[in-house]
C-alpha cells in the first residue's frame, strides 16, 4: 500500500507559529507521525553566556510572550540555588502572584485558542475577553501587559501598592464570576463535549514516558507540580490544590485547564491580602554569585520550565541551560496522535499548548559575517519547498 | 533513611565523586555505569528526566541527566565527562527513556557528542539552517 501523507506546517493558516508535521495516513486515520522543527533560530543559550547575571533574566524573559515571567523566575531560582539564597517574605508573595497572573491570562488565552481551532469562536471571544481584566492588572502591578521585568536575583524589582489592593481583588472578584460562568457553559455544551471528548488521549505510562509536564500529564492521571513538589517563593505558604484529570484527552485538557484558574485566582487573592498587610522589603542586595551550579525552575503555565546555571564566580554565567515545557510536550504527539481521526489531529496538536519559540531557545549563527538581512530568503524557501515537494512526489 | 542515601548505598561502587547541596545530587558516573543509573532513577525510583545539559570543561566534555523525583522535589544529575573532545562519545539513555530523545540529539548537534545506541541521531534545531553549522557551541572558550 502506498504510503499517504498530509504536510502541516511550516506555515500553517491555523497555528501561529513556524512547526512541520507529517501526518501519515491510511484513509481517515493517522497511523504515524513526523516531527520537525528547527524553523526558528534564536540563540537565548548562547547570548546568555555572554550578558551579566541581571541582564540574562531579562533575556530569558523575551524567550516567550505568554510565560514571560517563568523563564525569569526559573532563572533568578537557579542563580539563588548556586548559594542557597533566601529572598524576601514580601517579595516571596508578589513572584507568586505574577506568576499565578500569568497561568491565569495564559490558560484563557489557550481556551480561546482551541474554541478557535474547532471553529468554535464564541469561547474564543468569550475566553480572550475575560483575559483582558487580567492583562489590566498586570498593568496596574508593573507597569506593562507583557514582559513585566519584575523579577531579580534576591527579590523582585518593584513592589505592589497596598493602596490598589482592593481595586486589584475587585477585578480578581469579578474575572471568577465570569469564569465560573464559562466554566458551567463548557461543561454543559453538548458541542464541545462531542467535539472534544475521548479525542487525542495521552495514557498516563505515555506521559510517563515520554517525560511529560504540565496539563499534558496532570490530564493523563500525573500528579506532578512543581508548585507542590518543590514550593518556593510562597508556594508553601498559600493553601491551593493540584488538579489532576485521568482520561488524557483533549476535554480533560481543557476542563483541568479551566479549573486550575480557579486555584490561581484562590492563590492571588491570599498573597493579595499578605501584601497589604506585610512591611518589609522587596529585594536583598546581592553583591556577588559563587562558582557552581544551580537548578531552577518554576511551574509555568505549559508545564515545568527549567534553568541550569554554571558560574565561575565572575558576573556572568559560563553555562546557562533553558529547557520550556513545550520541549517535553509536543514529542508526546507520537503517542497521542496515532490512531485518530484527521479532522482530531490539529486540536490535539493544540492541546499541549505548544510553543515553539520557547522550544527553539538555542540555536546560534556561527558566521559573524552573515547578515540574515542579505541571505535570499525567499529564494532559499522556494527551494526548500521544491526539494519537499520531490521527496513527497506531489 | 532518605532517599539520597538510600540510592547512594546502592550505587556506591558506580559514583565516582559527588556533591550534596540543598536537594540536588550531582555526581560523576563513568560511561559504561550511565544506562545501570538511569534505569535506576527512571524505573526503579520513578525519577522524571527534565532535561541535560552539555558543556565544555578543562576535563572534556561533560554531559548531566537532570532527574527529578517529583514526590520529594529532589534532583538527581549524574554526570559523564568525556576526555577525548575531539572524537566525544556516549551511551545513549534513549532506549530507556523516550524522553530523552531530542535532547540528546540537540546535544549531538550542538557538541558533536555521538550518543552510541540513539534509533535517530538527526539534527533537531540546525537541520533547516540555511548555513552548515556544526558543532555551534563547542570552541567558544579558551580551555575548550
Amino acid at each position: 500500500m502506498d504510503k499517504n501523507v498530509i504536510p502541516v506546517g511550516p506555515f500553517h493558516p491555523l497555528l501561529e507559529e513556524a512547526e512541520y508535521f507529517t501526518l501519515q495516513v491510511d484513509g481517515e486515520t493517522v497511523v504515524d507521525i513526523d516531527l520537525e522543527i528547527g524553523w526558528m533560530h534564536r540563540g537565548h543559550e548562547f547570548i546568555s553566556e555572554t550578558k551579566t547575571f541581571t541582564q540574562s533574566i531579562y533575556l530569558v524573559e523575551r524567550i516567550c510572550g505568554i510565560c514571560s515571567t517563568s523563564h525569569p523566575i526559573a532563572c533568578v531560582h537557579a542563580i539563588e540555588d548556586i548559594d542557597n539564597l533566601e529572598i524576601p517574605l514580601r517579595a516571596k508573595y508578589i513572584r507568586t502572584l505574577v506568576g499565578e497572573l500569568e497561568r491565569i491570562h495564559s490558560h484563557l488565552l489557550w481556551i480561546g485558542l482551541a474554541g478557535h481551532f474547532i471553529g468554535y469562536d464564541t469561547v474564543w471571544m468569550w475566553a480572550w475577553k475575560y483575559r483582558e481584566p487580567i492583562l489590566q492588572m498586570f498593568e496596574i502591578i508593573s507597569g506593562n501587559r507583557n514582559h513585566y521585568g519584575m523579577m531579580r536575583v534576591g527579590g523582585v524589582a518593584k513592589d505592589v501598592d497596598p493602596a490598589k489592593v482592593k481595586s486589584l481583588l475587585d477585578i480578581l472578584d469579578e474575572v471568577q464570576k465570569k469564569l465560573e460562568m464559562l466554566a458551567k457553559a463548557a461543561k454543559d455544551d453538548p458541542v464541545l463535549k462531542s467535539r472534544l471528548k475521548g479525542v487525542g488521549v495521552l495514557s498516563k505510562q505515555a506521559a510517563i514516558d515520554y517525560c511529560a509536564v504540565g496539563p499534558t500529564s496532570r490530564a493523563s492521571g500525573v500528579p506532578a507540580d512543581v508548585r507542590k513538589d518543590e514550593p518556593t517563593d510562597a508556594y508553601g505558604l498559600v493553601d491551593f490544590d493540584v488538579i489532576v484529570t485521568q482520561n488524557g484527552d483533549v476535554y480533560d485538557k481543557l476542563v483541568l485547564r479551566i479549573l486550575e484558574t480557579f486555584e490561581s485566582i484562590k492563590i492571588c487573592k491570599q498573597c493579595l491580602e499578605k501584601i497589604a498587610t506585610i512591611n518589609g522589603p522587596i529585594l536583598n542586595n546581592v553583591k556577588e554569585i559563587s562558582p557552581g551550579e544551580g537548578i531552577g525552575r518554576y511551574e509555568a503555565p505549559r508545564g515545568e520550565v527549567f534553568h541550569y546555571i554554571h558560574s565561575d564566580g565572575t558576573n556572568r554565567p559560563i553555562r546557562h541551560k533553558v529547557r520550556a515545557p513545550s520541549y517535553v510536550n509536543i514529542p508526546t504527539f507520537k503517542a497521542s496522535c496515532k490512531g485518530i481521526p484527521v479532522a482530531d489531529a490539529l486540536i490535539t496538536l493544540a492541546a499541549v499548548d505548544p510553543c515553539y519559540c520557547c522550544t527553539e531557545r538555542s540555536m546560534k549563527i556561527v558566521d559573524k559575517n552573515l547578515d540574515p538581512f542579505k541571505v535570499d530568503l525567499m529564494k532559499l524557501s522556494r527551494e526548500k519547498t521544491d526539494e519537499m515537494r520531490r521527496e513527497m512526489k506531489c | 533513611m532518605h532517599n539520597y542515601e538510600e540510592f547512594l548505598s546502592l550505587m556506591d561502587n558506580k559514583i565516582i565523586r559527588k556533591t550534596l547541596k540543598h536537594k540536588r545530587l550531582y555526581f560523576e558516573v563513568d560511561n559504561k555505569d550511565i544506562l545501570e543509573v538511569a534505569e535506576h532513577l527512571f524505573k526503579k525510583m520513578g525519577c522524571r528526566l527534565s532535561t541535560a545539559t552539555a558543556q565544555e570543561s578543562y576535563r572534556g566534555l561533560d554531559v548531566a541527566y537532570h532527574f527529578s523525583l517529583d514526590k520529594t522535589g529532589d534532583y538527581y544529575c549524574p554526570r559523564v565527562i568525556m576526555t577525548d573532545k575531539q572524537n566525544p562519545r556516549m551511551n545513549s539513555i534513549t532506549p530507556i527513556i523516550k524522553g530523552a530523545e531530542w535532547i540528546e540529539r540537540e546535544m549531538a548537534e550542538m557538541f558533536g557528542i555521538v550518543f552510541e545506541g540513539h534509533p535517530n541521531l538527526e539534527p533537531l534545531l540546525t537541520g533547516n539552517h540555511p548555513e552548515n553549522l556544526t558543532q555551534p557551541l563547542r570552541h567558544r572558550r579558551k580551555n575548550g
